[in-house]
């Protein structure tokens, strides 16, 4: 087991109750029909594709309803309303396969919400939602906690969101052990420094040095000359004929640059990426990779020119165990230097060398994803939601190597909606929105 | 994603046409008596003739448009021209002394009951190609799935698993493309077999996450209750009698 | 994964038969993985389908509209495993369009039911090779019977020959072995736990 990535969780609006007390009071609060044995708890998961059941939003959110055997009537009239109390009125007809990432997410909870359980069970609802899903979540949140129907249960890294609108906070350890349980406030006075010492996220503003272990190395925007490694000139790209999903996109990645790229969900950042490594081919416009079309490379020349280090870290596993993953296709000078990563990155080989990778933890697989993405030292390392389900020690481990990477004369290119890896991680902000650069702190855009 | 290779999207124009508003059941069980009666004979007309009522009436009663039953449809041209040369140069009759012999191309022989049969059996298959296509552009799978539960007693828990499994085909098509990405950045050949492990793996975890969301949901728990009611009705029983008299007549012309 | 069994109430034999709904699922989802395999290799077969190129080649290829039987069962241990997961496979398939159309649920169905048939007579208990090799032989047969009373009704005994001989080969090597392959793969990477293991 992982002594980084364990169990930290925070609860919020446990009321000091014991939890089957508060499901029998959610129960007698709800007026609602009884006729079929009724569950007090609903659970709602991290990824939020994965908890839809229906193809249509409003039979999604009656499928809870239809278990429970609630009456035809009564259920036309409770599937509305549980869509309004979280913002998507009038969604009944969409198909929940094409809403974003954060509508989708709030479907989940209405789906569970509308059995009016007594408890509810959230596992990090926000980790891969843009800020503006995230903070629409956490409004619901917010105002389920007002009116006080349902304790709810929240485990989440994002601290800042979670912890304002928690009542008791538990903090659990590497080993799954509590570490501190009680009000917000009273935690982050008595056991602040302990959370911190144990790699937990505190809300910004706590005691502590702010997370910045590159800023001191911090190398002056193209300070490694303006040799181009990427370049993109009028991009346009579409999956499908008549919904563009980049329409114009130039930009220029020049050795030394650190870039974020962000914008919400869906404004196709993942996909600029993929353009970028030739694994799509654009429209319209010119993509060059060290001076040549991406998709023209060999699959062994590309290898080269870039590392892809994937949203889901699982998706680029393709070996039966790490250190197979580590090694697969290197020669001995670059098997050295993955060594050498894992050890940087917490993961040796001598203890997880035989295990399959895809019985890491998660902010385990992200850094074996790193170290197969950085050892052939590639001239551009892109990334897609590089600190996707990480504590504070992994985005720290993840910080430090990306920076040593780029102070090499490669360049890095992450996609990100963690406004805290922008900071400490990058130089250089390119923001999407609607298939345009809207954004470019480098190049002035018209 | 390939042009060729896509879910439909059967818009409410298609649903709420003729053939839409069939219950899915029905369309089903059509297509199915069809296939089984175009089994009962070789001879070509039976299935162009079917053929050309499945098209006609996919256009017409069920609301398709002709670009997408053709983009559909054409692909499997090519099925059907390479089911039909098979039986050709295989065909039993082109040994049969007693068998008209047409050409010969080297050794084969090839006779003319053998080309009338290879024609039979092509054009079934574009038959079928079209009873099917037709189906899946006017049919919502959600309708068919409840048809299934509440009119052909299918098990619940089985049927709409499925559908919620089904819900992941989007999610494993984009991790298809990601995990043939990860290999060319690796300097691997994108298309291995190893690809169905990373594939599995994500679907099978996703299954357990669905598990647990509908578990958590009541899933199984008990009797349950319906949100969309279907039942039989009298365009059922007309669309069911006329596919009947089609199937007979088409079989007719084929005497 | 344990958690799942945990939430059983205490005391609730576990009877193997029964479903619960991760074995559904899991079963469901193998289907509509093969299914998206299938809408590929449909496709590929109708380009290089027999007639263009000899068929005993063209058939060592068959093999793989028959893995979800074999893969499905041998990874839940659930009767009508087989039977479940192909249908579904050959559904999506179906909703993706595919040559035979609807009759890919036929023949998704005998596929399926053949090698229910051999599970059903180990009583869902013997999942070594040899009888994965069985089931994958019997689903062929299967698919064999029906291909030639739909597709290939008028060719000679040459033909029929060609395609049992070359049909068999893929059953095994690519039903049976590389179900088996795909199961060990699978249980190392930890997904499978909490389902029946091959020691048991
Ligand atoms: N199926 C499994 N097999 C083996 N070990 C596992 C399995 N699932 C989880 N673990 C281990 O159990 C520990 C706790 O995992 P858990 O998923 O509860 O962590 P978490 O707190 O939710 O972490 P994260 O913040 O990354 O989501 C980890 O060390 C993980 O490696
Ligand atoms: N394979 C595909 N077929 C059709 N449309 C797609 C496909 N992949 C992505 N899209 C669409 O393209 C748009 C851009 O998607 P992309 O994944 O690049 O967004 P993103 O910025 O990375 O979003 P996120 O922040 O959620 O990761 C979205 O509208 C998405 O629905
Ligand atoms: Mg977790
Ligand atoms: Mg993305």
């Amino acid at each position: 087991m992982s002594d980084t990535e364990v169990a930290r969780a925070d609860f919020a609006g446990f009321d000091g109750d014991d939890a089957s007390r508060a499901v029998d009071a959610g129960s007698r609060i709800d007026a609602a029909p009884i006729t079929a044995a009724r569950l007090g708890a609903g659970i709602v998961l991290q990824d939020p594709a994965s908890q839809l059941v229906m193809e249509r939003v409003g039979d999604d959110v009656a499928f809870g309803l239809e278990n429970l055997a609630w009456p035809m009537a009564t259920m036309r009239a409770r599937v509305p309303d549980a869509l309004a109390a979280v913002g998507l009125t009038g969604f009944e007809g969409r198909r929940s396969t094409r809403l974003s990432g954060g509508e989708q997410q709030r479907v989940a909870i209405a789906g569970v919400l509308a059995t009016r359980p007594g408890l509810l069970v959230l596992d990090e609802p926000t980790a891969s939602l843009d800020p503006y899903g995230a903070a629409a979540v956490f409004a619901i949140l917010t105002e389920l906690q007002s009116r006080g129907e349902a304790t709810i249960v929240l485990v989440e890294h994002r601290a800042t969101l979670a912890w304002p609108i928690a009542d008791l906070v538990l903090a659990l350890d590497d080993d799954g052990r509590p570490i501190a349980v009680g009000a917000p406030a009273d935690v982050l006075r008595r056991s602040g420094k302990r959370l911190e010492a144990a790699g937990i996220w505190l809300p910004e503003g706590g005691p502590g040095p702010a997370v910045g272990a590159a800023g001191s190395v911090r190398h002056p925007a193209g300070a490694l000359g303006t040799f181009p490694i990427l370049e993109l000139e009028g991009v346009r790209f579409g999956f499908e004929p008549g919904t563009p999903v980049l329409r114009s996109v130039d930009l220029q990645v020049v050795a030394g640059d650190r870039i974020a790229l962000v914008g919400p969900n869906g404004s196709g950042k993942t996909t600029l990426l993929r353009l970028a490594l030739g694994l799509l081919k654009p429209i319209a416009g010119e993509i060059r990779l060290g001076g040549r079309a991406p998709s023209r490379l060999t699959s062994l020349e590309l290898t080269r020119q870039a590392g892809y280090v994937v949203q889901d870290p699982e998706l680029g596993f393709l070996a039966d165990s790490v250190r197979q993953e580590v090694e697969l296709g290197l020669d001995a000078d670059q098997v050295r230097y993955a060594h050498e990563l894992c050890d940087r990155l917490r993961l040796p080989l001598e203890r997880f060398g035989d295990a399959s990778p895809y019985r890491l933890s998660g902010g385990e697989q992200r850094r074996l994803s790193l170290v197969t993405g950085l050892a052939r030292r590639p001239l551009l390392l892109a990334l897609d939601e590089p600190t996707y389900g990480q504590d504070r020690r992994g985005h720290e481990a993840l910080v430090a190597a990306l920076d040593e990477l780029v102070g090499q004369g490669s360049a890095m290119l992450a996609a990100t909606h963690d406004e805290r890896f922008v900071r400490d991680a990058t130089d250089r902000r390119v923001e999407l929105e609607d298939g345009w650069v809207v954004a470019d702190d480098r190049e002035d855009v018209a | 994603m390939s042009a060729w290779l896509f879910v439909p999207d059967v818009g409410a124009e298609q649903q709420e046409s003729v053939i839409g508003r069939t219950n899915p059941l029905v369309k089903l069980g059509i297509a199915i008596v069809w296939l089984l009666g175009l089994g009962l004979t070789v001879d070509v007309r039976p299935p162009l003739a079917l053929l050309a009522v499945a098209l006609a009436s996919g256009v017409w009663l069920g609301a398709i448009p002709q670009g997408v039953l053709g983009r559909r449809i054409a692909p499997f041209a090519v099925a059907a021209v390479a089911i039909a040369v098979t039986n050709l140069l295989f065909s039993g009759h082109n040994t049969d002394p007693l068998a008209t012999e047409l050409f010969r191309i080297g050794p084969l022989r090839v006779t003319a009951e053998a080309v009338a049969a290879a024609a039979g059996l092509g054009a079934r298959i574009a038959a079928i190609v079209s009873i099917g296509a037709v189906f899946t552009l006017t049919t919502d799978v959600t309708r068919l799935i409840d048809s299934m539960v509440q009119l052909g007693r299918v098990s619940p828990r089985f049927a709409y698993g499925a559908l919620a499994a089904y819900q992941a085909v989007p999610k494993i098509v984009e991790d298809l493309a990601t995990l043939r990405g990860a290999r060319r950045l690796r300097g691997l050949r994108e298309w291995d077999p190893r690809l169905l492990v990373g594939l599995l793996v994500r679907a099978i975890r996703h299954a357990d996450q669905l598990a647990i969301a509908m578990d958590a949901r009541g899933f199984g728990s008990g009797p349950r209750t319906t949100y969309r009611p279907v039942a039989w009705t009298q365009l059922d029983a007309v669309v069911a009698g006329s596919a009947a008299v089609i199937l007979l007549m088409a079989l007719i012309l084929g005497r | 994964m344990t958690t799942l069994d945990r939430a059983r109430p205490a005391g609730t034999p576990v009877r193997a038969e029964a479903w619960r709904t991760r074995d559904i699922l899991v079963t469901a989802v193998i289907g509509v993985v093969f299914g998206v395999v299938f809408a590929y290799w449909n496709f590929i077969w109708t380009v290089i389908a027999p007639g263009a190129i000899p068929p005993l080649q063209a058939f060592l290829i068959y093999g793989v509209w028959l893995v979800p039987a074999v893969l499905a069962p041998v990874i839940v241990r659930k009767p009508g495993a087989a039977v479940f997961a192909e249908m579904v496979a050959a559904g999506v398939s179906t909703i993706f369009g595919s040559p035979w159309g609807p009759d890919v649920l036929l023949s998704g169905f005998v596929q399926g039911a053949a090698a229910e048939l051999i599970f059903a007579m180990t009583l869902y208990r013997n999942w070594s090779l040899p009888v994965l090799g069985i089931a994958a032989v019997a689903s062929a047969a299967a698919a064999w019977i029906h291909d030639w009373v739909l597709y290939y009704a008028d060719a000679d005994m040459t033909l029929q020959l060609i395609r049992a001989v070359a049909m068999a080969v893929s059953a095994l090597l690519i039903v049976a072995g590389g179900s088996y392959l795909l199961e060990r793969s699978l249980r190392r990477t930890g997904v499978l736990d909490g389902f029946g293991s091959r020691a048991a």
